[in-house]
């Protein structure tokens, strides 16, 4: 069990100095608690102090940093195995994987670009290159090769895919500025690549014949000082992949096992070669069950719609909803003409609401004002959402825009209707049914009788 | 002559006829002809039910008359009656299922006699839904046919099953009504043995829908009693063989009501001289409530009228009860003092009162029940204003003695008038509350002069009770606690442990609301814990209260104490109205309410403390809490108390303050002791905080250190 | 020294229950460890897909469906190749049409078609309604009792209708229950503990803990699933071992990601394979998140997700 910020708190100087960025010890020893700084920002630490606190504050799985710019990612740094007991930190990234001989590889990169979109405040794209060494190519023919790719696409992080020292050292030269991952030791190369890897300042990927080899090989790197790591799970079978990707995170957290705290690489493209359909279901088992990186042959709108979806809710924190932004949404060709709706910027809220809209067929404007995230009855409760604060934003973002005066507002809260029209006046508020399968019959009706 | 006579000698009666039956069908078939009901798997489902034995030819039927015999035993006790009822509807069935030998049709429309398997499926699942309430079987000839028929009428107008065995079968042809499983009318048979068909039919859901394994005579009787809603209504002559099967549904738990003048068991058998309350008396004598479905109004009733308001030029009346003397009350009364949907209106309908007037009115809903306990009327009383307001066009705010309700020009022109709101009153009562409500009545009293005279007699003195009933309810006069999991769905390991002086800490479920939610809905969030074995007194920790904690934590929590802010803590979910936390430089704590945006001098805001609060977390040293809980005495017990408090935000000092300085004086002899606590316009940062509680002399300088 | 790792395996383990009849049978659940972990213990029943059809037909289908189910024009023939579908193990039919806001298709058509369907095929059968809480308690009572025999999974016994849906399918005419609800532990655990006190055995319950497509609020049905599995296991709490089924299809298709018109998303491409993608990627979520069946329709996803279950249990 992790400390609790009171023990913290009683090895701090409880001097409330603010050195160390917050105003009172006991913040800063909450903040330590709960990982978000870490123990060496306060200088008045006692060496005692300190040994006890940084064994026992130390995170069960390293977080490593990747890239550089816009690119860089966090990977691991996760604490629990399940989302709901706290919360997952680090999305798991996408790669493609290409080869340095692959014939296809400007189209291929061409494609790449293409799937490129944001989703609720989130840019969505392939992160990262997975580059391959085919083995047959020389060592400069593959740095030409990562170079070439990283002229080409300059905003994704680098990957290599190479257990050939000289190839991997050649390529390094060229990418090491850009903070790749040199995913290449293995039980045979592993003192030479990590020399490779510490030299060029660059995270270093471990693979192994089968989990324990992983372990071991692992373990030997650690020993050589190495700690800057992710676990290439293998790619023997999908069967064995999704084992050593369970037990590596399940040691590291439930066991502390620090030796396979690390995060990890799941290679879907080898698991399921030519497959794009089989990729698309292991990018989804992987991004629910603890894979850091997944790489992929390629990414299409097909596959990337639900993926990133899909981890866009496994990582939200369960705790801090996803909110979408306030405005105006029109929908089925709405206009300023067109019949006004409002809920919350609750983001499952605002799906619900906006496909069943959509469904509807009929042109609306969906309002959403801000309601801290919470859903309707909740934000009701909580006085986010209230006759105030629709009226408020009406007013101030809607009027101006919108012709139509017929605002229909949640069911749920049917008892702001009153309020809302005395203070918007020219409105005209109609409730709408409950749930929002019901809309779709309601706004049809509504059109049906000529009302909207 | 006793009951207990009248019963065995009709029992001896039926038996001697059933003997001789059986007899003279084996001398003219021989023992091996096979007898049997038509369509059915449960062979004679009465005595297959009670012995597991089943009976396929006469042989066997003289053999199973064997077995009935020793259930014959002739003590006066209740036992012996009950067994003897049996017998006496064992030998029924006998002397039925002789009538079907060779696939004999004995019953011709409209009686149906023996019912198929199938019939009882389909009639099984409405029965467990409770969409068919009940199941009547109406023995005999009516004093008339038009009462006969009306009594029938009735319970089929509350959608109960109704079985006719006798003249009133003949009643019910005679006067034309529609008879048939569809319209749930049921005519079984003429002779009196025909009743088994309708014992049948319990028994048989009894086996197909209770899982009663056939044999497992004390089981069927158990569940026939509790899940067969089932009632005999005995009309006047009654002979003794009649008796002796109502001795047999009386054994099933099932009431028998007659209108003769005979034995009175109470409960059981029972007196009805006056045939028109036939129904009333069987439903009360079953327990059956009836499904409220509508609302008998002119306009319509739907939460999409809930936030309507009615401007003054709109409106036909007004109650006011700032100017005029109003008041809304729920009394829980004794069953008897209460008439089942009787609504009464004292004083002059709106009709009478000029448009737009002021006027006074109070209404009052007595309720019984089994369950009903006086710490539901205020419960139920909150929920009036949402009732009223859903009514379309008319708008009702505030409670209690201080209550305004407008009613709509419109609204008064579709006929709505006062007794409506009885209507709807006692609808919704019925239907929300129906676990605890067997009977409901609404007297609406708008007579000026009673409305004052009631509101000072009757209703302040109630209020004020209750209110005295909260502030003197302790965590030490009470046998239990409640759990509330309202918050698991986004705090999936949080467990409120309500209690009387601590309410659940989103400031909204009171011991009293928990304790209704879970007499309402017995699976639901709030679950009843036990505090018989306490581990430590002074942290209030109890070995019941972490195995409930546990459990509905899914054993993400192992141990929780009640009134300790440092040892094990209550954690909490997110929804908190405040936070709690330790200021250690001046030894006590500082509260931070949801709506402060500012800094505390712990140097964390509301949001800050919230993100390491929340999510169903230990974290000693802080915790979520409701607003009502800072004046409790038991806030943070274990530490010294409210003397730990040493800053809060100046709202919510003034909300709090008359409260917690009576509770400071109590405690300690303190007075005005929020003047002693800090808050933003004082002191942000711990130093400028100190300063000022020093000097002030606030008592948490000179305490215990809390670490 | 090789990796030791603890095993998960617990001492607790998720009921099975059995749908239809013969060889064709189908085992739900009876695992001891979490969703997929054969490397913890072996995986008693690995989970199975059901293949859905409506009873409006193909009419709105895209075309890798259409095309699958072509030459087939009775409800008995499109049932058969449902059957038939490489990976299929049972055979979902959704009363899409019986909704009084669609085309209120009458009890007694529904049933026809139901009794139709159950004598066309030899694999288990599971019911889904319309969504429509009295509706469909009328329509399950019914088709219920015009199935005896068969062991079908009625599905959709939910808050407001459990005692009418639970009482005819697991009482009266001795079906399988499926007990519906809305991501919630406590609100499935409730269900359960209701409908066993109706007196239903819970070895002929199965749950569908709620559902959403990729995206769409997916992090509820994970934490639920999670929860559900970790107190029925490790936890060894009863009431919440029933095995999942979880219907993908119904909510996969109907995103705007699988439904949007080329036309209008170009860039998206075809839109037949959005919708594919969809039902894998969300059936490949809630098997790793611990359903013990999933429904689907498109023959694609059947077949990935097949071959997915095959490769891991």
């Amino acid at each position: 069990m992790a400390l609790k910020g009171l023990d913290i708190f009683k090895l701090t100087p409880k001097t409330n100095c603010k050195e160390c960025g917050s105003p009172t010890c006991m913040a800063f020893a909450m903040k330590v608690a709960q990982g978000a700084v870490e123990i060496s920002k306060c200088p008045h630490m006692s060496e005692e102090a300190l040994a006890t606190l940084s064994e026992a504050t130390a995170p069960p799985m390293k977080t490593i940093k990747v890239g550089t710019g816009e690119a860089e990612y966090t990977l691991g740094g996760e604490t629990v195995l399940y989302r709901h007991e706290k919360t997952f930190v680090s999305k798991t990234r996408y790669a493609a994987a290409i080869s340095c001989c692959d014939e296809n590889m400007d189209a291929k990169l061409a494609e790449l670009k293409k799937v490129d979109y944001e989703r609720i405040g989130e840019r969505m794209h392939v992160e990262m290159l997975y580059l391959t060494y085919c083995g047959n190519c020389d060592a400069a023919g593959y740095a030409a090769f990562v170079k070439k790719v990283m002229e080409e696409v300059p905003d994704k992080t680098i990957v290599l895919d190479c257990t050939n020292v000289e190839a991997a050292k050649a390529a390094l030269d060229v990418c090491k500025d850009k903070k790749p991952i040199l995913d290449g030791a293995d039980a045979s190369n592993y003192e030479e690549m990590s020399k490779l890897a510490t030299e060029a300042g660059v995270v270093l990927g471990v693979r192994g014949a089968d989990i324990n080899e992983l372990y071991d090989t692992t373990a030997a790197v650690e020993k050589l000082g190495n700690k800057n790591l992710v676990l290439n799970v293998g790619a023997a079978s999908i069967k064995d992949a999704f084992a050593t990707t369970v037990q590596i995170r399940r040691a590291a957290l439930k066991d502390t096992n620090r030796t396979f705290g690390y995060p990890s690489i799941v290679n879907a493209a080898a698991l399921a070669p030519g497959d794009s359909r089989m990729q698309a279901a292991l990018a989804s088992l992987f991004t629910v069950k603890y894979g850091s990186i997944v790489v992929m042959e390629g990414m299409s709108y097909a596959q990337a719609l639900p993926l990133y979806g899909l981890r866009q809710n496994v990582f939200t924190d369960p705790q801090k909803p996803m909110k979408v932004e306030p405005g105006i949404y029109p929908l089925n060709g709405g206009d300023e003409n067109s019949v006004c709706l409002t809920t919350v910027d609750f983001a499952l809220t605002y799906f619900v609401v906006s496909g069943e809209l959509e469904r509807s067929g009929v042109p609306c404007n969906l309002i959403i004002s801000d309601a801290g995230g919470l859903s309707v009855l909740t934000a009701w409760a909580a006085g986010k959402l209230s006759s105030t604060s629709v009226s408020k934003f009406i007013q101030e973002n809607v009027e101006d825009k919108i012709k139509c005066r017929k605002l229909i507002i949640p069911g749920k809260v049917a008892v702001l209707k009153g309020d809302i029209e005395a203070k918007l006046p020219g409105w005209e508020v109609i409730v709408a049914p409950n749930e929002a399968v019901q809309l779709v019959k309601f706004l049809k009706d509504m059109q049906a009788n000529g009302e909207i | 002559m006793t009951l207990f006579d009248v019963v065995f000698s009709g029992n001896d009666a039926v038996y001697g006829l059933t003997e001789k039956a059986i007899d003279d069908a084996i001398a003219a078939n021989g023992a091996d002809k096979a007898v049997a009901f038509p369509d059915t798997a449960y062979s004679l489902p009465c005595y297959y039910a009670v012995t597991g034995t089943k009976v396929t030819n006469l042989g066997e039927l003289k053999e199973a008359l064997g077995v009935v015999k020793s259930l014959m035993t002739r003590e006066k006790r209740l036992h012996d009656a009950f067994m003897s009822g049996i017998a006496t509807a064992l030998c029924a069935e006998f002397i039925e299922v002789l009538k079907y030998m060779d696939g004999a049709a004995p019953y011709a429309a409209p009686e149906a006699g023996h019912l198929p398997d199938a019939a009882i499926r389909e009639l099984g699942v409405p029965l467990v839904t409770g969409d068919i309430p009940g199941v009547a079987v109406i023995l005999g000839a009516a004093p008339t046919a038009e009462e006969g028929v009306e009594l029938v009428k009735s319970y089929q107008g509350q959608g109960i099953l109704v079985t006719l065995v006798g003249g009133i079968i003949d009643q019910c042809v005679e006067k034309g009504l529609k008879m048939g499983a569809n319209v749930r009318v049921i005519p079984l048979g003429k002779d009196v043995t025909a009743v088994i068909h309708a014992v049948s039919v319990a028994v048989r859901a009894a086996l197909i829908f209770g899982n009663i394994q056939p044999g497992d005579a004390a089981g069927l009787m158990k569940y026939t009693m509790e899940r067969v809603p089932a009632f005999v209504n005995a009309f006047a002559p009654l002979n003794d063989v009649i008796v002796a099967c109502g001795a047999g549904a009386i054994a099933l738990g099932f009431p028998v009501i007659t209108n003769e003048e005979t034995f009175r068991v109470p409960k059981s058998l029972i007196v009805q001289k006056d045939v028109s309350k036939f129904n009333a008396t069987s439903l009360e004598a079953r327990d059956i409530k009836l499904k409220i479905t509508k609302i008998d109004i002119p306009v319509a009733f739907a939460s999409a009228f809930e936030g309507e308001i009615i401007r003054r030029g709109d409106m036909q009346v007004e109650f006011d009860g700032s100017r005029v003397d109003c008041f809304e009350l729920v009394l829980s009364k004794d069953a008897t003092e209460v008439e089942d949907h009787k609504i009464e209106l004292i004083g002059p309908d709106i009709d009478e009162m000029p448009e737009g007037s002021k006027q006074s009115i109070a209404y009052i809903v007595e309720v019984a029940g089994k369950s009903m306990q006086s710490d539901f009327e205020s419960v139920f009383e909150r929920k009036f204003h949402s009732y009223l307001n859903c009514v379309e066009g008319m708008m009702h705010t505030g409670q209690r003695d201080m209550i305004r309700i407008r009613i709509s020009k419109e609204t008064y022109q579709a006929g709505f008038r006062l007794k409506h709101i009885g209507e709807v009153l006692y609808a919704r009562v019925k239907s929300e509350f129906a676990a605890v409500v067997d009977k409901c009545q609404v007297k609406i009293i708008t007579d000026p002069a009673q409305c004052t005279e009631l509101r000072h007699s009757l209703a302040i003195p109630m209020f004020d009770k209750r209110d005295e009933r909260l502030t003197t309810l302790t965590d030490e006069g009470v046998d239990v606690y409640y759990s509330c999991i309202m918050c698991q769905a986004f705090s999936p390991s949080h467990v409120c442990v309500v209690t009387p002086e601590r309410l659940g800490l989103c400031g909204a479920v009171s011991w009293l609301d928990a304790k209704a939610t879970n007499e309402l809905d017995p699976q639901g969030p709030c679950q009843v814990i036990t505090k018989e074995r306490v581990i430590d007194e002074r942290i209030g920790e109890y070995e019941d209260v972490n195995e409930a904690v546990k459990k509905f934590s899914q054993g993400a929590l192992e141990d929780v104490s009640l009134y300790s802010l440092i040892e094990k803590p209550m954690t909490s979910c997110g929804c908190f109205e405040c936070i709690c936390g330790i200021e250690p430089l001046s030894n006590g704590v500082c509260i931070a309410n949801r709506e402060y945006a500012g800094m505390t001098p712990i140097g964390m805001t509301f949001s800050e403390l919230a993100s390491m609060t929340g999510g169903g977390v230990q974290t000693p040293g802080f915790m979520g809490h409701g607003k009502h809980f800072i004046s409790s005495k038991k806030f943070m017990k274990a530490e010294g108390g409210v003397a730990r408090i040493v800053w809060m935000p100046k709202d919510l000092k003034e909300q709090v303050a008359e409260r917690l300085n009576a509770t400071a004086k109590e405690l300690y002899g303190i007075d005005n002791f929020t003047d002693m606590i800090g808050d933003e316009t004082i002191a942000e940062d711990p130093e400028t905080l100190l300063e000022f509680l020093t000097e002030k002399g606030h008592p948490a300088l000179g305490m215990e250190p809390m670490m | 020294m090789p990796f030791t790792g603890k095993s998960g395996k617990f001492n607790a383990a998720i009921r099975t229950v059995e749908i239809g009849t013969g060889d064709k049978a189908v085992k739900l659940g009876g695992e001891n460890v979490m969703p997929l972990y054969s490397f913890d213990a072996p995986i008693e029943n690995a989970p199975k897909i059901g293949v859905l059809i409506t009873d409006l037909g193909m009419e709105n289908e895209v075309a890798g469906i259409k095309d699958y189910y072509a030459g087939a024009s009775s409800f008995a023939e499109i049932a058969k190749k449902a059957e038939e579908m490489p990976g299929a193990d049972f055979v979902v039919l959704r009363f899409e049409g019986a909704d009084p806001n669609g085309e209120d298709r009458s009890i007694e058509d529904c049933v026809a078609i139901a009794k139709e369907v159950g004598d066309a095929i030899t694999a288990p059968l599971v019911i889904e309604g319309c969504k429509n809480v009295e509706k469909d308690a009328e329509l399950f009572t019914k088709v219920a009792e015009a199935l005896q025999g068969k062991n079908v999974l009625i599905m959709s016994a939910r808050e407001e209708n459990y005692k009418a849906v639970a009482a005819a399918a697991g009482l009266a005419y001795g079906q399988k229950v499926g007990a519906e609800s809305a991501v919630d532990i406590n609100l499935a655990k409730q269900l359960n503990v209701l409908i066993g006190q109706l007196g239903v055995d819970p070895a002929n319950v199965v749950m569908n803990v709620g559902s959403a497509a990729a995206g769409y609020g997916f992090e509820y049905v994970v934490s639920t699933m999670d929860r559900v599995k970790a107190a029925a296991l490790s936890q060894g709490d009863v009431q919440l071992q029933m095995p999942i089924i979880t219907p993908v299809a119904d909510e996969a298709w109907n995103v705007k990601e699988a439904m949007a018109s080329e036309a209008d998303m170009p860039e998206w491409g075809s839109q037949e394979e959005r919708g594919i993608d969809m039902e894998i990627e969300t059936a490949a979520a809630v098997l790793a998140s611990g359903s013990n069946a999933v429904i689907l329709k498109h023959p694609a996803s059947v077949a990935t997700i097949s071959k997915l279950i095959n490769e891991l249990v």
